[in-house]
């Protein structure tokens, strides 16, 4: 018992650290992870898989869904199941396909401005929807996702109907100093690939020092007791808000890409099924990590492809998988390298 | 002549046909320890949530520092500097001690949300302050040695003051306290009771909502008492105690409270 | 057209009550709703519309299946994720998957086609001026007749009885001596049981396909918000409001934007109140 007692403190002292300091060497250790991530995804994989355009593909796509989730994590970590995500990335696809097609505006510029479109509808919705709780916000997130489909479909000559906006045009080149450096053409996915992926390592880093700010224990202390936030003088309406917009943001900006990279958007490019899996990846990767999502997304994603071989049932298969995952995982697959943290977790239980 | 801090005046609630609180009026002296007591079901409570603004009134209003508080959101509220706490013992299960108390420095933030994401001098500075005096609090309400234990773990003595300390954080001066005593042993009580003079030392004016007979008379400057909503008494302890309503009324209900 | 409101108001409600039972007994907000509607959907397209079994012993057939699917749910998923569960959100996520398990396996089993089946009864009566087709009436009277018999269950029977303790406290209820994961089990068969109803009664008018669970699920969510979420009447009101608002909206608006303008509504309406027209309000 002295010892449980201990090992407690001890644990709890190094996330009360973490939390407040960020110098001690779990965060060094973990600036030592993300360093090795981004190398893997930056030389590893090019080097290996670059003559692949499969595979290169099959990544790519991992990173901005990874990108996408880890909006809804934040929503998470309010306390709030956001089945919205699909909307929002619509948003942010129709966005960047309206501005290049009609007022050809540079993919550049597209991709921030669908973000803060997203964002700013994001606030305007969540201002009310954000007062709901559990299911109830989860219920309507869900009708959310719908409606905006149809909104896509009903627009008329903005959106174009169930035909929806193709011939998207590309990104422009990247050229420093005159030399070109990543061109964007139909042949090689791999400059999609590197854009992706620096979404999704500046993705990270972002949520990550909001985890660590004094912003993320604000987020934290709404999911653990809105009321008592409130009794402390924290503006709890304009702080999910805050939230909710940030998530919407980074849906918009996955959106903007994906439509830039298929060159076409449709009213069904996200439907309910797209927020469920964002929700998903959040959840199978672990909701307490903020690799979470990306290791979800990209497993999933992955699991997806490779059952490709058992075509008949892989939707089936991969249905199984989530419910298995999710009754005898239900912290998640990175829980599993914790074994340190369930250890406490079962002295606290 | 004493300073009154916050005022009262004619507060009402009703939920649908039921009169919770009646036209209720009275003043709170600066850095007096003022109870709020009555029967099971007499609107403590609720009045308690009508002067922190988590519930609206029908009628009445609120004066702090004589500007109106009644329709301000709860959080404007605590930001004034009336600042409650929780019946139930109210605190973010998931953090530490230390966490839990640096959160609640909220207000005394002097950066912006911008400054907070990315970590300002100022945010920094802040973190840095918030760190020194959340210690200081904890310390000083015998939680110095549990600073870093999940608040989850404490047991419920500590949460009871880990409650205390998140309030405190947010430099309150008027701080209102839901049933601080409740379910308490003697000697907790002892300790709960000296806790809340130590606040009043610090400046705090102290409302308190309390069952606890003893206590309350020992520990308050005036005592308020409500029953079926209305205001049935008000004055010092030696003066409650005498009051032939205040009797009748507990006296009238002795079967019910025996009940508890 | 009120006839339409009519008609699909009285099955609406048994989705609707399908979906506020699950939530109310166990708290547990049925994702999957609209999946098992889909399923009591195909269910009779098999055995009715193929195999040509009688309709109603195809209707029975689909209480099994779907009861079972419902109390096997219960039985390995939702009582495990019960006990393990370390955030509120488990058993909502769970939901969620078990949603998405059902439409695969719909889509592997059934492919992506619209299926109909070929009408029970013929004819078509007149009221003044407007025309019922008889199938639409069988399916008015039956889905009625199963509404009333629902109720009176549950208000009656001692299944009934347990089932609303249970709603109304899990542990006095425990404490009663009702084996509560027993009732709970059989309260989410008999939820996803009428929710399959509901499908293999509306396939003899819509038909059916693999992509309509999501849209009944959405449908099943509005009902309960409008009425407020885990009360009976609610789920009533709810239903009838959905079902005539949008007979009423199909008729005089192109049909998406019927539905655009209902989540709109909601949304307005919820800013105002969030517990629905019948719920209590909550925290």
């Amino acid at each position: 018992m002295g010892l449980d007692r201990h090992e407690t403190a001890r644990h709890s002292a190094a996330e009360g650290a973490v939390a407040i300091g960020q110098t001690d060497q779990l965060a060094s250790g973990r600036k030592l992870r993300f360093a090795a991530f981004a190398l893997i995804m930056f030389l590893v994989i090019p080097i290996l898989l670059g003559r692949s355009p499969y595979f290169i593909t099959v990544l790519t796509n991992g990173a901005v869904l990874s990108f996408i989730s880890m909006g809804v994590w934040i929503t998470f970590s309010i306390g709030r199941m956001n089945l919205a995500q699909g909307a929002f990335a619509l948003v942010g696809g129709y966005a960047a396909a309206i501005l290049s097609t009609r007022y050809g505006i540079s993919f550049w510029l597209c991709l921030p401005v669908s973000g803060l479109v997203s964002a700013a509808l994001g606030a305007i919705i969540g201002w009310p929807v954000l007062r709901l709780k559990g299911v109830y916000f989860a219920m309507t997130t869900l009708s959310l996702t719908e409606a905006i489909r149809l909104l896509a479909l009903n627009g008329g000559d903005i959106t174009k109907g169930a035909t929806g906006i193709v011939n998207i045009p590309r990104p422009g080149p990247i050229s420093i100093f005159g030399i070109t450096i990543l061109r964007f053409d139909g042949a090689n996915p791999l400059p999609y690939y590197f854009l992706a992926c620096t979404l999704l390592v500046l993705g990270i880093l972002g949520v990550w020092r909001l985890s660590a700010s004094r912003l993320g224990w604000v987020f934290r202390s709404l999911r653990q007791n809105e009321d008592l936030a409130t009794s402390i003088g924290i503006n709890v309406a304009k702080y999910r808000v805050m939230a909710f917009a940030i998530c919407c943001f980074m849906g918009g900006i996955g959106g903007a890409f994906f439509a830039a990279f298929h060159q076409n958007i449709y009213p069904a490019t996200y439907t309910i099924a797209d927020s469920v899996n964002f929700m998903l990846y959040c959840f199978l990767g672990g909701l307490a990590y903020i690799f979470g999502p990306a290791v979800g997304a990209f497993l999933l994603v992955i699991s997806f492809e490779l059952l490709h071989a058992v075509q008949d049932y892989q939707t089936l298969i991969y249905g199984l998988l989530m419910i298995a995952c999710m009754l005898w995982l239900p912290n998640g697959i990175l829980s599993l390298g914790r074994i340190h943290f369930r250890q406490r977790k079962n002295l606290v239980s | 002549m004493t300073l009154a801090i916050l005022e009262v005046q004619g507060i009402t609630k009703r939920f649908g046909g039921l009169t919770a609180v009646n036209d209720v009026s009275f003043v709170v002296e600066k850095e007096a320890i003022l109870s709020v007591i009555g029967p099971n079901g007499a609107g403590k409570s609720t009045l308690f949530k009508l002067i922190s603004s988590f519930l609206p009134p029908t009628f009445g209003q609120v004066s702090y520092e004589g500007h109106r508080i009644t329709g301000l959101s709860p959080h404007e509220v605590a930001r004034r500097g009336v600042v409650r706490t929780f019946q139930e013992t109210s605190i973010f299960k998931e953090m530490t001690a230390l966490q839990n108390v640096v959160v609640a420095h909220h207000l005394r933030c002097r950066a912006s949300s911008f400054g907070l994401y990315f970590s300002s001098a100022t945010a920094r500075a802040d973190e840095e302050r918030f760190r020194k005096s959340a210690t200081e609090i904890l310390v000083y309400l015998g939680l110095g040695p549990v600073k870093n234990a999940l608040a989850r773990n404490l047991p419920h003595g500590h949460l009871r003051a880990l409650g205390i300390a998140v309030a405190m954080a947010a430099e309150p001066k008027v701080l209102l306290l839901d049933e601080p005593f409740a379910g308490m042993n003697i000697e907790e009580t002892e300790a709960a009771v000296k806790l809340v003079r130590g606040v009043r030392e610090r400046g705090v004016t102290v409302i308190l909502v309390e069952h606890d007979m003893s206590a309350v008379m020992r520990i308050s400057d005036r005592i308020v008492v409500l029953n079926f909503g209305i205001k049935i008494a008000e004055g010092t302890p030696a003066e409650i105690q005498k009051n032939e309503a205040v009797i009748e009324a507990y006296l009238g209900r002795a079967d019910d409270e025996l009940g508890h | 057209m009120l006839v339409n409101g009519v008609v699909l108001a009285v099955n609406y409600a048994l989705i609707a009550l399908g979906i506020t039972l699950i939530f109310s007994i166990m708290n547990i907000l049925n994702f999957a709703h609209g999946q098992m509607f889909m399923i009591g959907g195909f269910v009779v397209y098999y055995l009715y519309g193929i195999f040509r079994i009688n309709y109603f012993v195809s209707l029975i057939a689909v209480v099994i299946v779907l009861g079972t699917i419902g109390w096997c749910f219960e039985t390995f998923f939702f009582r495990r994720i019960r006990k393990i569960a370390t955030r509120e959100e488990n058993s909502m996520l769970l939901a969620v998957g078990t949603a998405l398990l059902l439409e695969n396996l719909a889509l592997s089993i059934f492919g992506e086609k619209q299926r109909g089946v070929p009408p029970v009864v013929t004819g078509v009566f007149r009221i003044g001026n407007a025309y019922l087709p008889a199938g639409r009436l069988l399916v008015m009277i039956l889905a009625l007749a199963l509404v009333i018999g629902l109720l009176l269950l549950v208000q009656y029977t001692k299944w009934g009885r347990a089932m609303r303790a249970l709603a109304q406290d899990r542990e006095v209820t425990h404490l009663m001596g009702v084996n509560v994961d027993r009732v709970a089990a059989y309260g989410f068969g008999l939820g996803a049981a009428l929710a399959g109803l509901a499908g293999g009664l509306l396939v003899t008018v819509f038909g059916v396909n693999s992509g309509v669970g999501n849209v009944y699920s959405i449908k099943a969510f509005i009902m309960i918000m409008i009425g407020g979420a885990g009360v009976v009447p609610g789920a009533i009101l709810g239903a009838i409001v959905l079902g005539f608002v949008e007979a009423i909206g199909y008729q005089l608006l192109p049909g998406s934007i019927t539905y655009l303008l209902i989540f709109i509504a909601l949304i307005v309406f919820l800013i105002f109140r969030p517990q629905g027209l019948l719920g209590k309000p909550w925290g």
